[in-house]
Order: structure tokens, then sequence, then C-alpha cells
């Protein structure tokens, strides 16, 4: 299941800020390696409730959550289950 | 205001100069429809295209007396003044016009002449004994003069297309730079987009004679007067600021043809408007550009103040298909890649303003830059205070306080996101890059649109590096504001606010524009008031809110803040397709054949939008397709530069200096 979450966001991720997939850094920050700006992590936000279903609430908006494409993952993870 | 060209050689100019030189003014002649002349000597070949503003029947270029010949592009405000110091030396004049008094003053005092100017210039001034040509601009770079060196000859003109007229040279792109404009909206120092092509920095004039190389001395920078041992009581500031604005505009109104005044809606157009109605006794043109969808329009705010002073007011309104249908036209007077097309209104304005027979236009560009308006200087505040406790709950809850016309900015259920966004800029934000941090930040996914073959990546230390090479010794001295404030100047202000969307977009259609906040004296007077006095906690602009208020209707007082803007992206996608002229541009083959970007990211970029228009568009976007078609557009008129001709009727002087 987390390799389908993990499918699903990094296509958003490549289609939505024009990136390659492979180009996708797993471990990095998307804000500090320039891939998404303030908007996209609203994007980001949109994508993961009209997605998931999962409304991400403002103590949930931290770095620990969504500082990498693993912890995004690992965060969608823990709220479904 | 006019279009000046020129050609030095230190040993001699080739026998083709004199028709070079009028191609090169050839591709000017919109700055200066009412005539043209030219100078020549066998190292020198000067020319000048007119508008003509101040002594309609004198004042003919380029002009000639003992000692220099010289063609000069704009206005010395206060020429009046400077005439009556050298009449009382004993000089005297035969004409009306400010020409002579630029070029006595160059006979009396030398280069010093510059440090005396209240204006708005750049020129080209042959000794005709030293055998020397001085080049300059003014302190803010408000007129633009560009410089091309092909071996031993150099090429001077107002305009990067007069240099198309030279014969077996063609303008391209330099890849490096682009990427540096793409960065920072401008390129740093002296760079231009172009390969080989300088722009001659603000504040700067440089000498041509015998020597290899040209040399280059600065009698001006921001910031350079000496602070005052104490600052002024808030109150004392607000009476000196009204009483610098209010001469700066008496001596902007100067001119033998009528001003008109341009109204945005915001404060600053609002009270130079109020201002020069306190001067000119007769009702005065004012314009403006409304927009139809309402997210950018602010024709309410503009007919209250048209209400509020009876101005002769007359409203652009421009749509999504204006914008497409004038982007490539705009461009091709702007001359590089633009990042949002709020240009090609103000282009669709001059337009207007020339068909009425308006030849100046008073403007408040500048008033963000010196009085501290930009969203920018909020944030940088906001960091500055958030970063000495980044641990406190409370202060980044100021986030939701910037961009008031951005919803997510607003919204409390994105508040967590904004902070981790910019949670990231804490550490960076007191370098000397200040705000530009976040504007490179944002801008550095543009890396992966261009061409591989180019390489380029986001060297931030090297970026950082050449910002320290640009910045005067006094930088640290500064507060951080401050040096926000004249990295604004420097980058955004001067290279892309009065140059793309300034000065060529108002002299496509040979409209002189004035700027009442960027005379120095203000300038400098201003950028020594405490910081609290420009940004009071969060506010903007606060001296100009609380010295005005009184005369400006409060709802235009107490509005939020608002950049200028125009619809970007929204233009050039009609039901979910490419307009005819943007799928063109942005085509495979016409990607392949300019070999910028891509076209596999354009691709995408385009299939994002092609799926669906969202209703909120983000800055990121919207950027890249106006960057990508701009760019397009770019390469096309360099690569076909449209050939004008001068109308020989029209032609006042010819001198042959031999």
């Amino acid at each position: 299941m987390a390799e389908n979450i993990k499918g699903k966001f990094l296509d958003f991720i490549a289609r939505n800020f024009m990136v390659e997939i492979d180009e996708i850094p797993l471990d990095e920050s998307l804000i500090d390696e320039g891939i998404i700006d303030s908007f996209g992590l609203i994007e980001i936000a949109s994508f993961i409730e009209s997605e998931f279903g999962i409304l991400v609430k403002e103590e949930q908006m931290t770095r620990s959550n969504f500082g990498s494409v693993h912890l995004i993952v690992d965060f969608v993870k823990g709220q479904e289950s | 205001m006019c279009g000046i060209a020129g050609i030095y050689n230190a040993a001699k100019i080739s026998e083709d100069s004199p028709s070079t030189t009028e191609g090169m003014l050839s591709a000017l002649v919109h700055r200066g429809p009412d005539g043209w002349g030219t100078y020549r000597t066998d190292q020198v070949s000067l020319g000048h295209v007119r508008l003509s503003i101040v002594d309609i029947e004198g004042g003919h270029q380029p002009m000639v007396t003992e000692r220099y010949a010289i063609s000069y592009n704009g206005e010395i405000f206060n020429y009046i003044e400077l005439r009556e110091e050298l009449e009382q030396k004993g000089i005297r004049f035969q004409t009306n016009c400010d020409t002579e008094v630029v070029l006595k003053s160059f006979e009396v005092y030398g280069a010093e002449a510059l440090s005396r100017f209240n204006g708005q210039f750049s020129l080209l001034l042959w000794d005709r004994i030293e055998r020397r040509l001085l080049v300059a601009r003014d302190r803010l770079g408000i007129r633009p003069l560009y410089v091309l060196q092909l071996g031993k000859t150099y090429y001077f003109a107002s305009e990067v297309k007069a240099f198309d007229a030279i014969k077996g040279y063609q303008r391209s792109l330099d890849m490096h730079n682009l990427f540096e404009h793409a960065l920072l909206w401008n390129t740093l120092n002296d760079a231009t987009v172009f390969e080989d092509i300088r722009s001659l920095p603000a504040g700067c004039y440089e000498i041509y004679g015998e020597d290899t190389f040209p040399k280059t001395f600065r009698y001006y920078e921001i910031g350079e007067s000496t602070p005052p041992a104490s600052p002024p009581s808030f109150k004392q500031a607000v009476g000196e600021f009204k009483e610098l604005l209010q001469d700066s505009i008496t001596l902007r109104l100067r001119s033998d043809v009528p001003v008109a005044t341009y109204l945005s809606g915001g404060i600053d157009s609002s009270v130079i408007t109020h201002l020069t109605s306190r001067i000119k006794a007769d009702q005065f043109k004012t314009f403006s550009v409304a927009f139809s969808d309402k997210d950018f329009d602010e024709s309410t705010y503009q007919q209250e103040m048209v209400a509020h002073l009876n101005t002769d007011h007359t409203e652009v309104k421009v749509n999504y298909e204006m914008i497409n249908r004038t982007l490539s036209d705009a461009v091709y007077h702007l001359e590089r890649p633009i990042f949002r097309t709020a240009p090609v209104p103000l282009f669709l304005l001059s337009e207007e303003v020339n068909r009425q027979g308006i030849k100046v236009v008073l403007t408040g560009e500048g008033a963000d830059e010196i009085l501290f308006g930009y969203d920018s200087f909020k944030e940088l505040k906001l960091l500055d205070f958030w970063r000495k406790q980044p641990e406190s709950k409370l202060r980044p809850l100021l986030i939701k306080r910037l961009y008031p016309h951005l919803q997510h900015y607003k919204d409390s259920r994105q508040f967590g996101m904004m902070r981790m966004y910019y949670e990231g800029f804490l550490t960076n934000i007191t370098n000397e890059m200040a705000s530009l941090n976040i504007r490179v930040h944002n801008n550095k996914a543009i890396a992966n649109f261009f061409n591989k073959d180019f390489k380029l990546s986001f060297d931030h230390q090297g970026l950082l590096g050449k910002i320290k090479q640009a910045i005067p010794d006094n930088f640290s001295s500064w507060s951080l504001l401050q040096r926000n404030q004249f990295l604004e100047i420097k980058s955004l202000l001067s290279g892309y606010l009065l140059s793309s969307q300034g000065d060529r977009m108002s002299m496509a259609h040979s409209v002189e524009g004035r700027y009442p906040f960027l005379d120095h004296r203000l300038i400098e007077k201003v950028f020594h008031y405490p910081d609290s006095y420009k940004m009071k906690i969060l506010k903007q602009k606060y001296l100009l809110t609380k010295a005005f208020e009184e005369n400006i209707p409060s709802v235009i007082v107490n509005r939020p803040k608002r950049p200028y803007m125009s619809p970007d992206l929204k233009s050039f996608f009609v039901n979910g397709k490419l307009t005819e002229s943007a799928e063109y541009f942005l085509s495979d083959p016409v990607i392949d054949n300019y070999g910028i970007f891509d076209k596999k990211y354009v691709g995408r970029l385009i299939n994002k939008f092609k799926r669906k228009l969202p209703e909120n568009i983000g800055y990121r976007d919207n950027m890249l397709i106006t960057f990508l078609l701009s760019t397009q557009m770019c390469c096309h008129w360099a690569e076909n530069p449209k050939k004008e001709k001068l109308n020989y009727s029209l032609k006042t002087t010819d001198i042959i200096d031999c």
C-alpha cells in the first residue's frame, strides 16, 4: 500500500511540478530542493485531501511530516491506518 | 525624451559608419518621431532621434559647441537653476533648451557636472579637443544606454535593437546571463541577457579614449550620503518629505507640452496626482489601466481619485485577448524575457496616451522601494523577528499578514504549510542577498526548462559572490531593510521595472515617463530615516500614508497593498487550448529552432493546463508561461529585426566635423 501511495504521490509531483520522477529526491525537502514553492505546498495538501481523503491539521503541517517524499508517504500511510 | 546612438573607434571609424548610425536611429524612431540628426568626425559618429518636449523650435541634436558635441536623451529637471548659476559665471546661451545647459555644464565643471544634474538621462559627449568620448547615465538608470564592442569599435544605443543595424552582427542570448535573469528578474552589474552587450551601470560614466579599455567612474551610489548625527522626529520627517516630494513634482512638471499622470488606484500615484493638482491650475489628463478580470481590476479606487480631483480621465480596459495579442509587440520593445505580463497593459496605455497627444506622464514608480512598500520588506522583517526566537509559536503567526491579495496566506487551514515554507529561510535571510534569497529560491526550478545541452544549474554561492562584489563598502553598516532596499533598487527597479515596464513600454509610443519618487534628494533623505518611519510594525509606506492621509480618499489610504499585476496564464489558454500565437512559439519546431528550452518540460507545462485551468494558479506557473513565451519572442525579434525607415524630411542636423 505504501508503494501505491508513493507511486501516486510521485506521479502527482512529476505532473504538477514538471520534474522527472527519477529526479525527485526521496529523502530531501521538496521546498529546499526548489521543486515546490509556497503555493506548491498548498497544492500538495489539496492533493492529499482529494486523493486520500485526509484533511491535514495545522499541527501536522511540520517538516517531520512533510520534510521529504518518504516522510509524506509515511504520514499518509499513518493517517489511513 | 529621445533616442541616441553612436559609434567610436580610437583609430578611425569605418566608412560605412554614417549609414550604420542612420540604421541604428531607424530602430529607435519610436523614441523620437519629431526629428533626427547626426554628427561625425573621424573617430566618432553620433545620432539622435528627438521627441520635442522642451524648446520645441530650438534644441535640435546632436548639438555642438567649440569644445563638445553631444547626443543626449532625457531631461535635466533643474536646468533652469543650473543655467542661472552658469550665467552668473558669465556663460552665454543661444537656446532655451536643457541640452545646451548640459553642454555648458560640462564645459565649466567637467564630469563633475553629472553630480549637479537632477534628472533622467543618458548621453554621449564627444570632446573635440581631447578626442575622448564620455558616455553617462542617470543615477537610477531611468534612461537606458547599451554598449556593444565589436573588435576595436564600440557601439552605443538607447535600445539593444539598434545594434541589429550593424552589418554582419546578429544578437544572440547569453545562456548564463539568461539564467541569472531568470533567477533575479534582472542580470547583475552591467550584464544583459545578450552576448557582448553591456548596459552602462546607473550612476556611472565611462571614458573612451586612446587607452585600450574604457575607464568606468561612479558618480553616485544609493545611500552614499552621510547619515545625520541624529534623525529628525517623525513629525519633522513628514514635513521634509512632503516638501521634497512637492518640489520633485514641481521640477518634473517643467515642460513645453502638457503633462498627464497615471492613476493605478494605489496611494503612490494618487499622491502624485494630488500634488500635481496643487500646482496645475487647469484640469489635466489622467490615465489608468483597468481589467475585465475583476481579480486584477482596481478601477474602483482609480475612479475615487478621479472624482476627488476632477481630472480629465481615460481608462484603457484590458482583457485576456488583448494581452495575448499584444505580448509579441511589447516584447519587441522591452527586449528581454519577462516574468509577468504586467508591462503589456502599460504598452496599451501609452498607445492611448500618445493618441491623445500627450508626451509626458508622471508615474509612481520608486515609492515601494524607497518607503519599504513591497511585501518582500514585510517578509524580511518578519523572518528577522522570527529567527531571533525560532521556537516561538507566536512570531510565525505574522505570516498571515503577508501578501493580502493571496488567499493561501490568509487561510488559517494553510498556515502550517506556510510556516514550513518560511522556516527554510530563517538561517540565510540576513546574508547579503536579503529577500533575494526567496526570489531566487522560487525561481530556481526554471533551470529544468532550459535545454540540457547548456548544463545550467543553480549556484547559490556563486550568485552570492557576485552580489557581494556589487554592494558598496558601507552596505554592512545598514539595517537589513536598508540593505534590501538597495538590492531591490539595483535589481528589480533599475533593470526591470524602470526598463521593461517603464521606459520601453512608454517610449514604444513616444511617451516619456517621469518618476517623482526617484528624485535623488528624496531617495537619500528617506534612506537614512529610521526604518520604523517607513514601516511601522508591518504597515508599509507609513511615512507616505501619514503625510497624505488628509488629502487622499480614505478607501485608498486604508486599502491593503497589492502589487500591480495582469493576467498571465489565463491570457494564453482558451477553452483548454493554447492561443494560436502561444501555440506557435511553444511548438516543438520553434523550440528546436531557438534551442533555448527543453521541449519535454515545455510540453509538461502545457499539458498541466490543457486538462484544466484551475481557479487559483500559483506564482510559478504564471511566471513560467510568461517567461517561456517572452524568451521565444525575444529570439524571434533578434532573428527578425524590424526594418523601419527614417523620414529624411525630418532631418534637422547633419554635422561633418573633419
